[in-house]
Formats: structure tokens, sequence, C-alpha cells
């Protein structure tokens, strides 16, 4: 697989190295990892950089994660990339509102590799 | 007549709920299986005051707190095992891991109540570490607080529900 652009935004800098050890374990070796600590920090990002895939945290001081993926959409960002939610809110309603919001796919934590492979390689195959 | 969080009480107070909760968040993130101990005793010693805690708070249909504490050797180990790193005392980056494993514990034990995983949302962690302090709570609905082994310590987790509706 060709090398792979991806965001990572939580507020947890512990989770962002765990989620990036996970897309590697996953089969993305050539990765390159933009970091971001929350959704502001992840659309000013967005805002000089193109990245092949998201990864985003929903509960996050200042910006959640839903909002940020609103604001991907409404300020015409990262057009085309997936998203993909990674975080403790499990209930339908909450997986509902992620891909109302243009979620792509929806990862909860604890997750395992195998977890972060099933979901996450098929969105960006298409690279290979 | 619509059904309230009351109705769906014996779960929210079902202790074996908690205990999977710590199953998963270790097992899945530590690979480690933590073993309930029978009493929630204080396990601070007098070469052992500090500890750490973590909060993550509920709001929604259940008001109250996921309450993590450790000893800062429990939460160093924690901290290195989820990470791979080394530490020496209780940092940013170890406070952050264990924000994270509340974070999570929280987030698996409303998930295991469908009425809370839907209509109880979580805040981020707080985390305060040091030594004497005291996390005082007044006169909680219910509580839950259980002890873990985790390798040769002892860790607790609190469920605190101040009102649901």
């Amino acid at each position: 697989m060709s090398e792979v652009r991806a965001l990572i935004v939580d507020d947890s800098s512990v989770m962002r190295k765990i989620v990036e050890r996970a897309l590697r374990q996953a089969g993305l070796e050539s990765l390159v990892v933009h970091e971001a600590g929350s959704g502001t920090e992840g659309l000013d990002l967005l805002r000089g950089q193109q990245v092949d895939l998201i990864l985003s945290d929903i509960n996050m001081p200042s910006m959640d994660g839903l909002e940020f993926l609103r604001q991907i959409r409404l300020q015409n960002l990262a057009q085309g990339t997936p998203v993909v939610m990674i975080t403790t809110e499990s209930s339908e309603e909450h997986v509902r509102q992620a891909i109302q919001a243009g979620a792509r796919g929806y990862i909860r934590k604890p997750f395992t590799a195998e977890q972060v492979k099933e979901r996450v390689l098929p969105l960006v195959s298409t690279k290979s | 007549m619509a059904l309230t969080l009351r109705d769906s009480l014996h779960l929210v107070v079902e202790p074996k709920n908690l205990d999977a909760s710590v199953e998963e968040v270790f097992g899945l993130m530590l690979g480690e299986r933590p073993r309930r101990l029978a009493a929630a005793g204080d396990d601070r010693t007098g070469q052992d005051l500090e500890s750490v805690t973590a909060v993550v708070g509920f709001g929604g249909v259940l008001s109250g707190a996921c309450v993590f504490r450790s000893s800062t050797a429990v939460a160093i180990r924690i901290a290195a095992q989820m990470t791979g790193m080394h530490f020496d005392a209780v940092d940013e980056t170890v406070q952050d891991a264990i924000g994270e494993v509340c974070n999570m514990l929280a987030g698996a034990w409303k998930g295991k109540v469908p009425d809370l995983a839907a209509r109880c949302g979580l805040s981020v962690p707080a985390v305060i570490s040091g030594r004497d302090y005291r996390l005082h709570v007044q006169s909680p609905e219910f509580q839950l607080v259980h002890a873990y082994r985790f390798q040769e310590g002892i860790f607790h987790v609190t469920i605190i529900c101040d009102r649901f509706q």
C-alpha cells in the first residue's frame, strides 16, 4: 500500500499514540501521522495539509468531534476524505449522529488493532 | 407510560457490569485481567501515600461520576503498559493515560445499560495527583466501590450516582 497520510484528532496524546500504533499494526506501515488535540486544531491543520484519512474522538473540550465533522463539511475541507470516529460513546444515537454528520466509520474505545484494521483498511485501500 | 431510568435501576446498580467494564478495558488496552478483591479497603501505606485520581462526570438522565484511583506506582505501571514508554514519576503522560482509562471505564459501564448509553453523556476526564487529598461526595443516591488487583498493586473504581431521572 502506498503512503497514507492520517490525521488523528484526540485531546489525549496517549490515545493519539495508541491509535497510531493500531494503524501501523493494521498494516499501514507507510503512514504519515498528523496529530491534533482538538477539533479546532484539526481544522487548522486541514487548511494547510491534505490527508487520506481522519480519525477523531468525539468527547473533546472546545470543539467536539461531531462539530469538527460538521465544520469539515461546511468549510469544504478534506473533501472525500473518509472520517472514522473513535470514541467511548457507543449508543445507536451517537453512531447515527456521527454518520449523519459525515463519518464513514465508528470504532468504540477500548478497541483492538483488529477492529481498526477491519474498519479503516477498506476506506484507504483505494490508495494501494 | 414512559419508562424512566428508575425502571432500569436493577441494571444500573448491578455490580457485575462494573467488573465486566474493568475486564473489557484492561483486557483490550493492556492485555490484563485485574481480579476483583472482596473488600474495597484503603491500599495506601506509609511509603506510598501519593495517589492518582481520575474523574469522569456523567450528565443527562444520570448525574454522577466514575472515579479511578490508584497509588502512583500502579498508575505508572498502567501508563507504561498502555504506551510502551518508561516513566519514573507521574507526569502529564501518566495523568493522560489514567484519564483515558477512566474515560473508557465510564463509557463501557454506561454502555451496559441501554437507557444510559443513549441518554447519559460523559465529561472529559479530570486527573488529580498528589497526597493528602480526599474526594468528598455528599449523600449519593448510590455508589459502587470496587477494588481490583493489578499485578502487585491495587486500584479502585467507584461509580457515584447523585441523581437520576
